[in-house]
This record gives structure tokens, C-alpha cells and sequence, in this order.
């Protein structure tokens, strides 16, 4: 390879990589300025990342998904994991969003006003009494500094937390903030 | 141990004392064996790539700790800035004739890209699995090595892949499809260490798809996914011995095809025993003979050539003896017993080995590349 080209095959390169990582920063910050804003309930697990360091584990209400009120489910309730399910989701008196209805692989309809359809992935089930599938939003860990993860998730333990997330019109969920009762324990900037 | 060019050099002057050659023709033999050595590792390059995995490491720890004295946006940045710098301050030592600091700076590179993939998912609470993320940094890290045509960051694309193939096997049981998308990235590697010239990168992507055929067996059917891969690799190594310039041509690991090739089949056997072990009849007896069997003849047929073949069949030979014993005669004997066997087989493999060892450095035999 001559000089000159390892040095330019050195900038694209250089390019590309941080060009594909702001692009992936873009799209999220775009879900968080123009994604419709949700509060969900949520309770506490743990653990740690290897990579990405201490999170608190978020376990939602919205996490089970009865298949009575799947719209589409197959009469047995079976369905694949991975199976994209669509939750549509309606303000409660209490201010948590819950699950209204939701539709296998593609949302039913358009959500009228005051519903907003959040898109999920069914990780297991259907299990219990009442079937339930159990659904991944991929918004299920909170990052927080290192050493601050236990004592939230003590005061989770304690009393209700909420999660406020920005929902994208494709239905992809991005965390907005953690709420401690109603005060925002960390809010994420746009970056 | 002494250096490649080191023994050569002594083994050309005791040459010219037993006047096998001439005193220029030592000259040259001995300039040229510097030449090649210089071309390997030394040890200042082996330091400079050992200071970039330290860097890279502090690095994506750095991230993890998730400090909050420095905004977000200056993490980001600042990793971008390291991105940047990596890549075109390396490539331009590189023409500067600073290959080892050149290739510990794309080092340095390729570990803020996988440190930037790591903080974008701790920034936006990204909670889809790891092994996504580990992919993503392996498809850029392969990408820099074949721009770059470096060797490291070839090694360090298949050592990404071989962690996400461990990762992805162990937590298996959460996924719905097994990782065979690995083979099109070996593939895809192979292809690329051939570019880069990186017969390192060969060498543990054979491993890798040694452990990916085990994986295999492991999560459908030992039995029948198992003997394919003896199968393969004893096919594997008799093509390497019996076609050893051809075997090279395709692979250029230094002639070590053949241990690869052995150690493929004690696995994909070992599994196929150790699923049938407890029946102890026919079936077991017949598959430790094969396996004996094909111990023995790796050591005949390629054994002179390498010190590493040796050794992988002497382990094997001493675990297959310590299978034999624990699944026929365990019944019938105690634990004293089985020390006392355990003895008597220990020093029978230590004759034998002793005795094979002489043999295979006997004078006037050279010794082939060792591992």
C-alpha cells in the first residue's frame, strides 16, 4: 500500500466508524425530542455489565401481557419467541400507562388520541393462570454511576418508581427518566 | 529460549567446523535467518501491543465506571477524538517505519470504537443484549484490520468473534436459533488474515470452529454431529500430511494444520465417548481403539514435524487412558487401586514418551517450526 493511500484509507476508516456511532446517537436522541412521553410502573432486580457498568434492572408492569387481550394471538396462545408484539398503551387516574390491547407482529390500527403503541419482543410464556407473555422492551436497565445502582434499587423496594419513556412512532421505547414517585431522579439529556 | 536466528547461526559455524559448508555460505545463512527473525515479533513490538491492550482496557472500563465530572457529550467526543487520532496517527507512523507503536495505536483505535458502542448503549439505556454490541465492535474491528491491512487488529476481530461465539453459546438457552451465522464470519476472517497476513488469526479461528462444531454437538445431537467433525478433521489432517505443500498453500500456518486437524478429532471423539460411556460395551471399546488408533498414527505420520502434535497426542493419549480406566474398572477395584493403576500408567507414558522424543530427535532429523 503506497503512503498516501494508508494514511486516506486511515481517515475513511476513522470516518465511517464515528460516522456509524453518531448515527446511532442521532436516532436515539430523535426518539427522546419527538417520541410521545409515557409513564410506566415498574419494580426492582440487579446486577452489573461488564462493558457498560453498574444499572439498575427495571422490571415493568407492562412486562406481562395477558393473551386475552392479544387480538391476534392463536387460540393455545402459542407464539415464537421473538415475536414482535405491539402493546397499546392508555392513561390510568393514577397516571401510569397501561396496556389497553395489543396485536401481534404488526400494531391494529392506528392508536386514537390518548393511546400510543409501544413495540415489544416476546421473551417467553405464555405462563400462569392467566396466560401471559412476557414481553422485552428493550428499556429494561437504567446505567447510574458507579456505586449508586443498591441504594435505588433499595428505595425501589420501598416505594413505587416510574419510568418516564419517549415512545417513537415505530413504537421504540427510550428512557426518558427515573422517577422516584413523581421527582425525576436522573433526567437524560438529548446526548 | 534461544532465538531462531541465534541457533541458526550456531548450528552454521559447527557446520563450517565439520567442513559441511563454507565460511561464506555461513555468512549468508546466518544474514539471512536475521533478516527473518527481525521480520517475527520482537520484543518491543510485543510490549507496544501489550501497552495498546492495556490502554484499550482502561478505556472501556473508564466507560463502565460511568463518571459523571465529565459530560456525556465529552466522553463521546473524546472517544471519537482517540478514533481519529488511532487510526491516521497510526497509519502515519506506520510510513514512518514505527510498525509496533503504529499497530498498538489501531489497537488503541478499535478498542474506543468498541469503549463508543458501549457508552451509547449505557447513555440511552440500551438494554438489548451484549453480544449484539460485541458483534457490531467485531464488524468494525475486521473492517480496520482489511483498510489498514494490519495483522493485530486482524487477531483482535477474530478474538471479538470467538468471544461473541462463547457468549452466545453459553447463553444459548435464551435464544432461538443456534450462532451458525459464525461460519460466514470465519469465512469472511480467513479471507481477510490472508490479506493481512496473519497466520496467528488462522490459527485460533481453527480453534474457534473446533469449539463451534463441540457447540453444535453439544446443543442438537452428540451423536450425530460429533463424528462429523472427527470425520472432518481427520480428513483435515490427512490432506495436510499427505499433500503438506497444497495444505500450506491453502492455510500458511506454518505447516501446523495436521495439530489442528488432531485436535478436532480427540474432541468431536472424546464427545461421542463420553456420550456412550456409560453402557460400557462394544460401542465404548470400539471408539477408545479408534482413538488410540488415531493417536498412534498422527504420531507416526506427523509427528517428526512438529513438537506440538507430539504433545497434543501425549495428552490425549494420557486423558483417553484415564477414560478407558474410569469407565471399565472402576467397578471393580478401589481407590487404591486406581492409584496404583494410575501410577503404572503415568510412568508407561513417561517411558514411552521419553522414547519417542529420542527417537524423533534423533541426530540428522530437523526438527519442523514448532508451536
Amino acid at each position: 500500500m503506497s503512503g498516501q493511500r494508508l494514511v486516506l484509507a486511515a481517515v475513511v476508516l476513522a470516518l465511517v466508524q464515528i460516522g456509524f456511532l453518531s448515527w446511532i446517537i442521532m436516532g436515539r436522541a430523535a426518539v427522546l425530542r419527538n417520541g410521545q412521553e409515557v409513564v410506566l410502573k415498574v419494580e426492582p432486580i440487579d446486577p452489573r455489565d461488564l462493558l457498560r457498568g453498574d444499572y439498575v434492572v427495571l422490571n415493568y408492569e407492562i412486562r406481562n401481557v395477558p393473551v386475552a387481550i392479544v387480538s391476534n394471538a392463536p387460540s393455545d396462545g402459542d407464539a415464537a419467541r421473538d415475536t414482535p408484539i405491539f402493546v397499546r398503551l392508555g392513561k390510568d387516574d393514577d397516571g401510569y400507562w397501561r396496556a389497553r390491547s395489543a396485536s401481534l407482529r404488526a400494531p391494529a390500527g392506528q392508536p386514537t388520541a390518548g393511546e400510543v403503541d409501544i413495540r415489544g419482543i416476546i421473551t417467553s410464556g405464555p405462563f400462569g393462570s392467566e396466560l401471559a407473555y412476557n414481553v422485552g422492551y428493550g428499556i429494561d436497565r437504567f446505567y447510574v454511576p458507579e456505586g449508586e445502582g443498591r441504594a435505588i434499587e433499595t428505595d425501589m423496594r420501598e416505594r413505587p418508581f416510574g419510568v418516564l419513556a419517549a415512545i417513537a412512532q415505530d413504537g421504540t421505547a427510550q428512557i426518558k427518566a427515573l422517577l422516584d414517585g413523581q421527582t425525576p431522579l436522573y433526567e437524560e439529556p438529548l446526548y | 529460549m534461544a532465538s531462531y536466528f541465534s541457533r541458526v547461526r550456531a548450528d552454521a559455524t559447527r557446520w563450517v567446523e565439520l567442513g559441511y559448508i563454507d565460511g561464506k555460505a555461513a555468512a549468508a545463512i546466518a544474514a539471512d535467518a536475521e533478516a527473518r527473525d527481525r521480520r517475527s515479533l520482537s520484543f518491543g513490538s510485543i510490549l507496544a501491543i501489550m501497552a495498546a491492550l492495556l490502554f484499550g482496557a482502561a478505556i472501556l472500563i473508564f466507560v463502565a465506571a460511568n463518571w459523571e465530572a465529565i459530560p456525556r457529550l465529552g466522553r463521546v467526543g473524546a472517544l471519537f477524538a482517540v478514533i481519529f487520532a488511532g487510526y491516521v496517527g497510526g497509519a502515519v507512523l506506520k510510513l514512518m517505519d514505527h510498525d509496533a507503536i503504529a499497530e498498538g495505536l489501531w489497537l488503541i483505535a478499535a478498542a474506543a470504537f468498541g469503549g463508543a458502542i458501549a457508552l451509547i448503549g449505557q447513555m440511552y439505556h440500551l438494554s438489548g443484549d451484549e453480544t449484539q454490541a460485541i458483534l457490531t465492535w467485531c464488524v468494525g474491528t475486521t473492517i480496520a484490520a482489511a483498510a489498514l491491512r494490519s495483522g493485530p487488529l486482524t487477531m483482535g476481530a477474530v478474538a471479538l468473534a470467538s468471544t461473541w461465539l462463547f457468549l452466545v453459546g453459553v447463553s444459548f438457552w435464551r435464544h432461538a436459533d443456534f450462532p451458525h451465522v459464525f461460519i460466514g464470519i470465519a469465512a469472511v476472517l480467513w479471507l481477510v488474515s490472508f490479506w493481512t497476513r496473519s497466520p496467528s488469526s488462522r490459527h485460533l479461528l481453527l480453534l474457534s470452529l473446533i469449539f463451534y462444531g463441540a457447540l453444535l454437538a453439544g446443543e442438537t445431537s452428540v451423536l450425530r454431529v460429533a463424528p462429523v467433525l472427527a470425520a472432518l478433521s481427520a480428513a483435515v489432517f490427512g490432506f495436510a500430511v499427505a499433500m503438506p505443500q497444497a495444505a500450506e498453500r491453502f492455510a500458511r500456518i506454518d505447516g501446523l494444520l495436521p495439530v489442528h486437524g488432531l485436535i478436532g478429532f480427540l474432541t468431536g471423539m472424546v464427545m461421542i465417548q463420553i456420550q456412550i460411556g456409560d453402557d460400557s460395551g462394544s460401542a465404548f471399546a470400539i471408539t477408545a481403539a479408534i482413538i488410540l488408533a488415531g493417536i498412534v498414527a498422527a504420531i507416526v505420520l506427523a509427528g517428526r514435524e512438529s513438537r506440538g502434535l507430539r504433545w497434543i497426542a501425549y495428552i490425549g493419549f494420557a486423558l483417553e487412558l484415564c477414560m478407558i480406566y474410569v469407565v471399565m474398572i472402576q467397578g471393580m477395584l478401589g481407590t487404591a487401586g486406581f492409584f496404583l493403576a494410575a501410577g503404572i500408567i503415568l510412568g508407561l507414558l513417561a517411558i514411552a514418551i521419553i522414547r519417542i522424543e529420542k527417537r524423533m530427535s534423533r541426530p540428522g532429523v530437523t526438527e519442523g517450526v514448532q508451536s
